[in-house]
């Protein structure tokens, strides 16, 4: 890429604003500036990351996936119950992706095999996802299994499945230098779904099906089955943030990620993809996803309560789509303006 | 496309009247007229929300915002009487409060051209915060009698905010069926270019549609609010995912231009019978999250298929040239 048009790019304004943001809350408070605070601060935001990078995809198809919150609880549920059963805790690692990634091949059946809006499919799963991770303990205990753990059913409702084995609470507290496990797992789920964005015909497919199916099907571009994989690699993340947060809380919940719904679609959004379809890329994901996390953190530190970060970061939100919105109309005025003004010249 | 439209009501009006039957032989007691009643009065702040939310969706925008613009209505109706505001003067700040939080998103919407999901989901965050500011993050409690006893009232066995309820989806029915400027929801869903060729004000439609969505929110607030006494942090969450599913369940398109009120009250009531249901076939209210997603997928699935089957009909007539086949059934 020509280093001009990168520096006029909108990922080069949110590294700007990463670096800006993380200047200023330094500034305020110099613990900022200390690296191994603001790597270890990225895991209370690293189950962000995990679902709205493959997120990135399925928006870039005009497509939408909310389901992805209940799909967390379920993965980690899914985890819980695997290893009360008495199963390795990596092999109910594995289950758990696994129901993810079904779950996502689900989303993604509806999706490609009808022209219901994704909105409504994911609508319709999210709450079944999430009624299913509810449901599934209390079912296994009726059936006489003893799903609620050792400590049994009070236990249970108030902190879910705990006394996870060490080997895996370690991914989460393991690091390597000073970068947390979980933070380089997002960095080379990122260079993955990249690669595949911009260097396969799969990833290519799925921008020119936000822009025009119908193009897109005229050009013999296998629509359902490439829209499948998008909602898979979706679900998949979410499953893998809802495995990560399990390992992060020590405690296997049906509720996880329940309110994560607002940042994780902030964060695509915010990263450049288009809602509409068509246009994105999973590194603005990353940075707006670090630059929102950050932000929270920062604000937590200067004793803003939760409560009102909710209203910063929705007002950021709206007030950076209203930016590219503004600016977009303004351009076409320009280029309009110059139209006219070159036929009339003549 | 009329009696198509009929259809759809009927197919979820059958299947609800169906479960109904079916709860009703595995429980007798689920017959009793107070059953019946309850499930009315239970299903009436999601029937509200629905109704708001049915006019976004028919000019083709989305509002996820309108369960935080509830629970905002809710707690200034709180704060209010709690300050000592007489009852009318509280509810009037509550509708108030509803139609501002709505047209805010309006603004946005119409004005500064953001996508309606972003704006809405912005401004989600911003209400639910807001709620948790005004009252420093605690329970509103201790609210006076006078909000707590329209509740009570009740004509022919029939609680107050049911009436109330029915006369809102009596007027939204006239309003969408017989007045011209309410047709413009439909005709700004259904063809925003089209609408704006012919002269309409396809912006001030779509304002209106979220102003009230917000509006129809506050009756909400002002309805629950008086029935549990008191106001919660989680007054209404969720409320703007299970309006959109109520709607959708009663037909009402996300694509825009399709769908009436009594579709929307019907999938409104159809979802939160479900819990009701489930109970009284015993089991356990965990499930019924599950429950609705499944019936929501089921109901759109079945539809798509109806509806491409009917199409393919339609254009195997018209090839064999039957003129009665070519007509829209």
């Amino acid at each position: 890429m020509n280093l001009f048009r990168f520096l006029r790019s909108w990922e080069f304004f949110l590294v700007v604003l990463l670096v800006v943001e993380i200047a200023v809350l330094g500034l305020i408070n110099p613990v900022f500036f200390n690296a191994e605070n603001l790597l270890y601060a990225t895991l209370d935001f690293t189950h962000i990351l995990f679902a709205a990078l493959p997120l990135t995809l399925v928006i870039i198809t005009a497509g939408i996936d909310i389901s992805g919150v209940s799909i967390m609880g379920l993965a980690s549920i899914t985890l819980g119950l695997a290893w009360v059963a008495g199963m390795n805790i990596f092999v109910a690692l594995a289950i758990a992706l696994l129901v993810g990634i079904l779950a996502g091949a689900f989303n993604g059946f509806f999706v490609a095999k009808t022209d219901v809006n994704p909105l409504v499919i994911t609508l319709g799963t999210l709450f079944m996802f999430a009624g299913l991770a509810q449901g599934m303990p209390a079912l296994l205990d009726k059936l006489g299994f003893k799903a609620y753990g050792s400590a049994g059913l009070a236990a249970y409702q108030y902190e879910g499945i705990t006394g996870l084995p060490d080997e895996f609470i370690a991914l989460t507290e393991g690091t390597v230098g000073i970068v947390p496990y979980p933070l380089i797992a997002v960095l080379a789920f990122t260079v993955l779904l990249s690669l595949l964005l911009h260097k396969t015909r799969f990833g290519r497919s799925l921008y020119l099906i936000g822009v025009n199916p119908k193009a897109a099907e005229y050009s013999g571009v296998p629509i359902r089955k490439i829209l499948v994989w998008a909602y898979v690699l979706s679900g998949f993340g979410a499953a893998l943030a809802g495995t990560m947060l399990t390992s992060y809380f020590t405690s296997a919940r049906a509720d996880l990620g329940g309110d994560a719904l607002l940042p994780i679609i902030t964060a695509v959004v915010l990263g450049g993809a288009d809602i509409l379809g068509g246009s994105g890329a999973v590194w603005g994901t990353l940075l707006a996803g670090l630059i929102l996390g950050f932000l929270r953190q920062g604000l937590l530190a200067l004793g803003v309560t939760s409560d009102l970060i909710q209203v910063v970061v929705g007002a950021l939100l709206i007030g950076a789509m209203a930016t590219k919105q503004l600016v977009h109309v303004f351009g076409e005025y320009r280029l309009n303006r110059k139209a006219l003004f070159r036929r009339n010249g003549r | 496309m009329r009696s198509f439209l009929r259809s759809r009501e009927a197919l979820v009006g059958m299947l609800f009247v169906a479960l109904l039957v079916v709860t009703g032989l595995f429980n007798p007691n689920f017959f009793k007229p107070e059953s019946i009643v309850e499930i009315f009065n239970a299903s009436l702040t999601l029937v509200l929300i629905t109704l708001g939310e049915m006019f976004v969706i028919l000019t083709r925008g989305i509002d996820v915002s309108v369960g935080a613009v509830a629970g905002l209505a809710a707690v200034v109706l709180g704060t209010t009487l709690n300050l000592g505001w007489p009852l009318g003067l509280a509810v009037a700040a509550a509708l108030a409060t509803g139609m501002l939080a709505g047209a805010v998103n309006a603004v946005g919407i119409t004005l500064l051209r953001v996508p309606p999901i972003i704006m809405t989901l912005g401004t989600l965050g911003i209400y639910r915060g807001l709620m948790r500011v005004i009252t420093g993050g605690s329970w509103i409690e201790n609210l006076p009698q006078n909000i707590k006893e329209p509740n009570l009232w009740n004509l022919l066995g029939i609680p107050f905010f049911v009436w109330v309820g029915l006369a809102l989806l009596a007027l939204t029915m006239v309003l969408t069926l017989r007045v011209r400027v309410a047709r413009y929801f439909y005709a700004v869903g259904d063809n925003e270019d089209g609408a704006y060729l012919l002269g309409l004000p396809v912006r001030w439609t779509q304002f209106a549609a979220y102003t009230l969505a917000g509006l129809f929110a506050a009756f909400a607030a002002v309805v629950f609010t008086s029935q549990i006494g008191f106001v919660s942090m989680n007054a209404a969450d969720g409320f703007e995912l299970k309006a959109i599913a109520a709607n959708v369940l009663g037909g009402v398109s996300l694509t825009g231009g399709v769908g009436t009120p009594l579709g929307a009250a019907i999938g409104a009531l159809f979802l939160t019978a479900v819990h009701s249901m489930l109970i009284f076939l015993g089991v356990p209210g965990i499930w019924d999250n599950a429950f609705a997603g499944a019936i929501l997928l089921a109901v759109v699935y079945v539809d798509y298929r109806v509806r491409t089957a009917l199409e393919l009909q339609q254009r195997q007539a018209r090839i064999r040239g039957d003129l009665w086949g070519g007509e829209p059934s």
